[in-house]
């Protein structure tokens, strides 16, 4: 079982002849995802990898009958990918850009939640079931990292995921279900909305969350499971903990401003809940051990 | 981006919004134009993007040519570059008022305040009762109604209230099409006679939106150094700090995480730098920029996703011969291509490191001295 993504879930990819679209769609392919169509606009009766290319969602829905999708589309082209998506019926979508305005991932977001869909992203690497299938960017290959298992990951950063998902394994565990938030300001799912899926979903015992300084997304975490909306064990990483007040670290979403998304903030908040968090990557599969023997 | 407060009380001034009359003054020039223009009291305020200018010192009211002169020249010998020479206003009552974003519920969230001129986290601090919050969905405008709503509950009643609605109207406008992350005005003054004047203001631009707002372009002034000046026009993500370990990461997230351990074992940070992203094959620029903060080692940590090992292993086995560092580098590239990546690393002396903590500590310990 997995949150998202399952081996017969049916998967258009968006910008399938694009360089970073067409290298990606061999991968995807490559772990066993269910590909069933690609769009490009104007591109339609090519192949990419075998994947017959469209060029609507429409037209790639109405052949294919697609239920996720995922996006290879330049930044300032996603929110118009994404209604198209949304407004052919998808109700997954995974948008990979990074560098869309502010005021698109409003509208992304709001479209989602207007349709019930879930849009996750943008500035992802996108969402994995390892062993399975996924939608994004993940080198699925590095087995100290991409093993299966039955921890769920959630996190707002690509090379960050690497660096504690290896931990994780090395300590003798694997993921279920691994989310990529991303690493925006107004990412289009937030944390704790993931909650809901990984309390049902029965191969995750428990979520190790890769978190970071700025925003309020972790402290919802914690008020999720104040309020036994998320009773399952949870670890914590929250990266930031002594970068400098007022400077944007890297990431969009990464600052810490008017006293809000401090990471002593976050960590109390999580602690108090009852989550462990773990000071460095390495102490996260020890105290995700320690929490599983409770 | 993140405008000087001329340039926000610009588009201010050009959407119909009253702000006090002022000119504009560059260091190494003369003052006396400006307060003949503008006459006696004045304000000499420095075109910076620190915060909290009025208690540096960075704000000067002055009353007499002499006096004026006197600050200008302090001011500029501090080493302000621009000064916005303003009008003195005649205030009745200060108002705090802003726009910014809901991420959350995906709205423009209005805030406003009678207690104008305290910084908003303080307000939010000590008395968020006081502040009053009006939200516009997306796909929605922002309505007069809301905007009288707001306007009453600020207490403002005849020409004032008039004003200020249409003035937030405006500045929801200028938000919109803008793509602006915050728009404040802190204080909006309320004058003796009852009219409404943008005593400051502070307007932040999305960066991702650059491909559609193209009228400011980075300047010096908007950076702390020079350095980040620089690399921001390369497009390389740099800050620089005062410890002496350069950093080269790739992806934000992880680089954000080795500056915690290098904290976490007792280093100290030169510089922030990610390499990675689109940047992985750019590792002669990424090792140029990390060693003008003149650091004694550099650490590089990696764990690519689309990034290859051996690839930016190659781009440093580049770098160093290009550019001959004479401090020591420590190394953990992994990722897809990381057998590849330890034998050309080895071409050159490296030994790769596979496990972070033991590249941090090495850092450290070479950066106090140690091996």
């Amino acid at each position: 079982m997995s949150i998202f993504i399952e081996k017969d879930t049916r998967v258009l990819i968006q910008g399938i002849t694009g360089s970073e679209g067409s290298f990606w769609t061999k991968h995807i392919l490559g772990i066993g995802t269910n590909v069933v169509a690609g769009v490009t606009p104007g591109k339609k009766g090519q192949k990419v990898e075998g994947i017959s290319v469209y060029n609507t969602v429409r037209e790639a829905v109405a052949e294919t009958q697609p239920d996720a999708s995922v996006l290879f589309v330049p930044p300032k082209f996603a929110k118009d990918a994404v209604f198209e998506a949304l407004d052919a019926g998808i109700r997954k979508v995974v948008v990979i850009a990074e560098g869309i305005p502010v005021h698109d991932a409003l509208q992304m977001r709001k479209a989602a939640m207007n349709e019930k869909a879930m849009v996750v992203g943008g500035n992802t690497s996108g969402v994995i079931t390892p062993g399975v299938a996924m939608m994004g960017i993940f080198p699925y290959w590095i087995d100290r990292v991409y093993k299966q298992g039955n921890i769920g990951i959630m996190t707002r950063s690509g090379s960050l995921t690497n660096e504690v998902t290896a931990m994780v394994i090395k300590a003798g565990f694997g993921v279920s279900s691994l989310m990529g938030v991303g690493g925006d300001s107004v990412p289009c799912t937030r944390f704790a909305e993931f909650l809901p899926l990984y309390e049902k979903d029965t191969a995750t015992q428990a979520v190790v969350m890769i978190g970071e300084l700025g925003g309020t997304m972790e402290e919802e975490v914690a008020e999720a499971m104040e309020a036994g909306i998320f009773t399952k064990p949870l670890v914590a990483f929250i990266g930031g903990r002594t970068a400098p007040v007022g400077k944007k670290m890297g990431h969009a979403g990464a600052i810490v401003s008017g006293g809000q998304g401090t990471v002593a903030g976050k960590i109390e908040a999580l602690e108090k809940a009852g989550a462990l968090v773990a000071d460095r990557p390495s102490a996260t599969g020890e105290l995700l051990k320690e929490i599983l023997k409770k | 981006m993140k405008l000087f407060e001329y340039q926000a009380k610009e588009l201010f001034q050009e959407a119909g919004i009253t702000v006090p009359e002022s000119v504009l003054v560059k260091a190494g020039s003369s003052i006396d134009q400006a307060t003949d223009k503008i006459g006696f009291p004045c304000v000499l305020k420095s075109q910076v993007m620190q915060g909290g200018r009025g208690k540096a010192g960075l704000i000067q009211f002055v009353k007499t040519q002499s006096e004026a002169k006197e600050k200008f020249d302090y001011l500029t010998g501090r080493g302000v570059q621009t000064i916005l020479v303003e009008q003195a206003i005649d205030i009745a009552r200060e108002i705090y008022i802003a726009i910014t974003i809901d991420p959350v519920d995906c709205s423009t969230l209005i805030m406003a305040s009678s207690e104008g001129g305290m910084d908003i986290e303080e307000l939010a601090a000590t008395m968020p009762e006081k502040i009053i919050r009006e939200k516009v969905a997306a796909f929605r405008e922002l309505e007069i109604f809301q905007t009288r709503d707001v306007m009453f509950k600020l207490g403002l009643t005849g020409n004032a209230f008039k004003q200020g609605v249409k003035l937030l109207l405006t500045m929801f406008k200028l938000f919109r099409c803008y793509d602006a992350e915050l728009v404040e005005i802190n204080p909006l003054v309320v004058t003796g006679d009852g009219n409404l004047i943008a005593a400051d203001g502070k307007f932040i631009i999305d960066d991702n939106a650059g491909f559609r707002q193209q009228s400011y372009s980075l300047s010096r002034d908007q950076f702390d150094s020079d350095i980040e000046f620089e690399a921001a026009k390369e497009g390389i993500p740099y800050l620089q700090f005062d410890g002496d370990i350069g950093l080269m990461c790739a992806g934000a997230g992880l680089t954000n995480a080795i500056y915690d351990l290098v904290n976490y074992f007792g280093g100290r940070v030169a510089n922030y730098l990610e390499f990675g992203g689109p940047n992985y094959r750019r590792a002669v620029e990424a090792m140029e920029f990390t060693l003008r903060n003149k650091p004694k080692v550099i650490l590089i940590v990696t764990f690519g996703t689309i990034a290859r090992a051996d690839v930016m292993a190659q781009g440093i086995v580049d770098a160093v011969k290009k550019l001959n560092p004479e401090i020591p580098i420590v190394t953990a590239i992994r990722g897809t291509g990381e057998e590849e990546a330890d034998k050309i690393l080895k071409t050159i002396g490296f030994e790769n490191l596979s496990d972070t903590e033991d590249a941090v500590k090495k850092a450290v310990a070479l950066a106090k001295g140690g091996k």
